[in-house]
């Protein structure tokens, strides 16, 4: 059973243009099991939508009649957060986070919450989740576990991955995968090379420069232009990726 | 273009392949993950076993080093190439126009920079090592560490082509500090035309040394790589230096002569000089000596016959070879240079820097210590 609420403090965005991104309340608030208080801890998620919310706003300065805006969905599919709802919306109140939905389902009915809402992307820190979505043709991505400290967002896109053999026909997850990076691209051409609210990073972490000269030549022809790019030729991630402090990682599962 | 510090983060990213078929285990450890990565090129429909790291052959069997194993430069694209016209658009006209303009003549490549010889010599070193020891990542490592954004990239790329240079790793931070990507390549030595950054990489520990465009370049040798030092304030500590700008010759001389079997202390390029005696040593190993493609120089105003007795013995004390050391009493390092042709020589003054420079000799400006602050109303500005 899945059931939607819309957050009436919130403008509600065109279905067509925006770029729906799912998180799951668990990401967003932690809320513990009986506390008299109303207010929650923030989870993992929160700079992220945080960041998410200064890009609209951003997007909304250059042209308020802008409609290619994220457009964020909670999905709440445990049972706990559930008998939490009114905590999450009131929170969501006191926090003054832009979330225009609320999705409430059951663990096995929640990939279908995804789908209803049309959702472009899908966060969460749980591996298994993640999984599940993409099953089911919704582009996934973990979030970054630890909570990163930058106002601007940034997203790091895998790019060994990035070049596909055209022989091959693309799934429902590549395809998703493929129009969430354009739609990106779209969003970053909105603003200058200075001063932009989203930051977009390729990282390649096998090949050598060739690899990431072709991933560069391939995100330019779909219109996504990188502001950064490593090429790490084998040397190790970590160190690198602790620097580059994404608020999530995307990782297109085609490897050639 | 701004400089924004960036914060080390520790602790892990969780990461995820998604895909059909994934093996939906428990969250595992982001090195659990790097393993399996290292191993496979696709998706894992069962768990694979963790491997121990190793060197691996990618693409053609060519090695890509480990950066702890590695001496790794890292240069900026500045001092790699030259970039004068495209600078002058970037202060004329600003960053958009730069990027235009760059993504115009993308298929343009860039010519040689005031590090180039050097870095072809550092690959003619690779080749040597090769040969020699063929399983071994113990090899120079280039990367280019750059504050260019990546709409940059494909014409770095074109001309590293281009040119046949061995450059797989590099770093585009597009306007933010490289440092901390320094740090993180565990880098041995970092060349960049700008002096703000070459600053700061010493005083995180890194050796740095800025360097300049020059129009008179003589030729080095295509088979050896010749690196030459000053010693006080590059290899060795400015403090001897000091004791000579506050009191003169005089008290210098006195005071390394009653000091003289007391080691001076450690100068930024130590490090450098130390991981250039290992790879000598390689060679020496397989009887090589005489012909060893890296050959050091020791280029001081100190004189043989004092003051330079306690520079030797440090060296000495650290197990250190240097395999020519130069004592010129004073005397203008210019023509001494000229003979000995390095492919670069590390200064921390930069009147000796302009001598060389103007001999035709590579010169890097060390920004370190007591000299900086005495030659700050002859240093030229760098261009940003």
């Amino acid at each position: 059973m899945v059931s939607t609420i819309q957050n009436t403090d919130v403008k509600q965005k065109e279905a067509d243009r925006a770029v729906v991104v799912a998180v799951t309340s668990r990401a967003v608030f932690d809320c513990g099991a009986d506390d008299g208080d109303e207010v929650c801890e923030v989870g993992v998620a929160f700079p992220l939508l945080q960041a998410l919310q200064r890009v609209n706003e951003r997007l909304l300065e250059e042209n308020p009649t802008e409609s290619l805006l994220f457009d964020v969905v909670l999905i709440t599919s445990d049972s706990q957060q559930q008998q939490q709802s009114s905590r999450i919306i009131s929170n969501t109140r006191h926090h003054g986070l832009e979330i225009s939905r609320f999705c409430f389902s059951s663990e096995e009915d929640f990939t279908e919450s995804l789908l209803k809402n049309n959702v472009h992307l899908f966060l969460t820190t749980d591996r298994d989740e993640a999984a599940q979505a993409s099953q089911k043709g919704v582009f996934s991505a973990l979030l970054n576990g630890k909570v990163a400290s930058s106002e601007q967002l940034r997203v790091v896109f895998c790019g060994d991955a990035v070049i596909r053999t055209d022989a091959e026909p693309p799934s429902a997850s590549q395809d998703a995968a493929q129009s969430f990076w354009a739609q990106l691209g779209e969003m970053r051409r909105r603003f200058g090379v200075l001063d932009s609210p989203l930051s977009l990073v390729l990282l390649t972490s096998r090949g050598g420069r060739e690899s990431c000269g072709a991933a560069l030549q391939t995100l330019r022809s779909r219109g996504v232009n990188m502001d950064e790019a490593y090429s790490l030729a084998g040397a190790p991630r970590i160190p690198i990726l602790s620097l580059l402090r994404p608020h999530f990682l995307l990782i297109n599962h085609l490897e050639d | 273009m701004s400089l924004d510090p960036v914060q080390v983060m520790s602790g892990q990213v969780q990461e995820l392949k998604v895909g059909p078929s994934s093996n939906g285990d428990s969250r595992g450890s982001w090195e659990e993950k790097e393993e399996i990565d290292q191993d496979n090129v696709g998706i894992t429909t069962k768990p694979k076993p963790v491997t121990v790291r190793r060197t691996r052959k990618v693409e053609g069997g060519v090695f890509f080093p480990k950066p702890e194993n590695a001496v790794t430069v890292a240069v900026s694209s500045r001092v790699l190439f030259r970039t004068e016209r495209e600078q002058k658009v970037f202060e004329q006209d600003g960053v958009e126009e730069y990027l235009r303009f760059q993504i115009e003549h993308e298929n343009e490549p860039f010519t040689p920079g005031p590090a180039f010889p050097f870095v072809k010599a550092l690959e003619a070193v690779n080749c040597r090592l090769r040969e020699l020891y063929p399983q071994s990542d113990e090899l120079f490592d280039i990367v280019l560490v750059t504050y260019n954004h990546a709409h940059v990239g494909i014409r770095l790329i074109n001309t590293i082509n281009h040119h046949n240079l061995f450059i797989e790793r590099f770093c585009m931070t597009g306007g933010s500090s490289p440092i901390g990507y320094l740090k993180a390549w565990q880098t041995n030595l970092y060349l960049s035309a700008d002096a703000d950054k070459v600053r700061e990489a010493l005083s995180e520990g890194i050796a740095a040394a800025t360097m300049f465009t020059s129009e008179k370049v003589t030729e080095v040798s295509e088979s050896q790589l010749r690196v030459a030092f000053d010693g006080d304030a590059v290899l060795f500590s400015d403090e001897s230096e000091r004791i000579f700008k506050a009191h003169g010759l005089d008290k210098f001389f006195e005071h390394e002569r009653d000091n003289e079997d007391t080691l001076l202390d450690h100068g930024p390029l130590k490090g450098f000089l130390e991981a250039l005696g290992k790879l000598q040593k390689k060679f020496y190993a397989k009887g090589q000596r005489l012909d060893c493609p890296i050959r050091t120089y020791l280029v001081t105003a100190r004189s043989a016959a004092s003051s330079g007795i306690r520079a030797l013995k440090t060296l000495r004390a650290w197990g250190l070879e240097i395999d020519e050391a130069l004592f010129l009493a004073g005397a203008p390092k210019g023509p001494m240079l000229e003979k000995i042709r390095p492919h670069i020589y590390f200064d921390d003054q930069m009147f000796h820097v302009e001598g060389a420079a103007e001999m035709g000799t590579v010169a890097a400006h060390v920004p370190y210590g007591i000299a900086q602050k005495h030659n700050a109303k002859q240093n030229i500005s760098v261009r940003k």
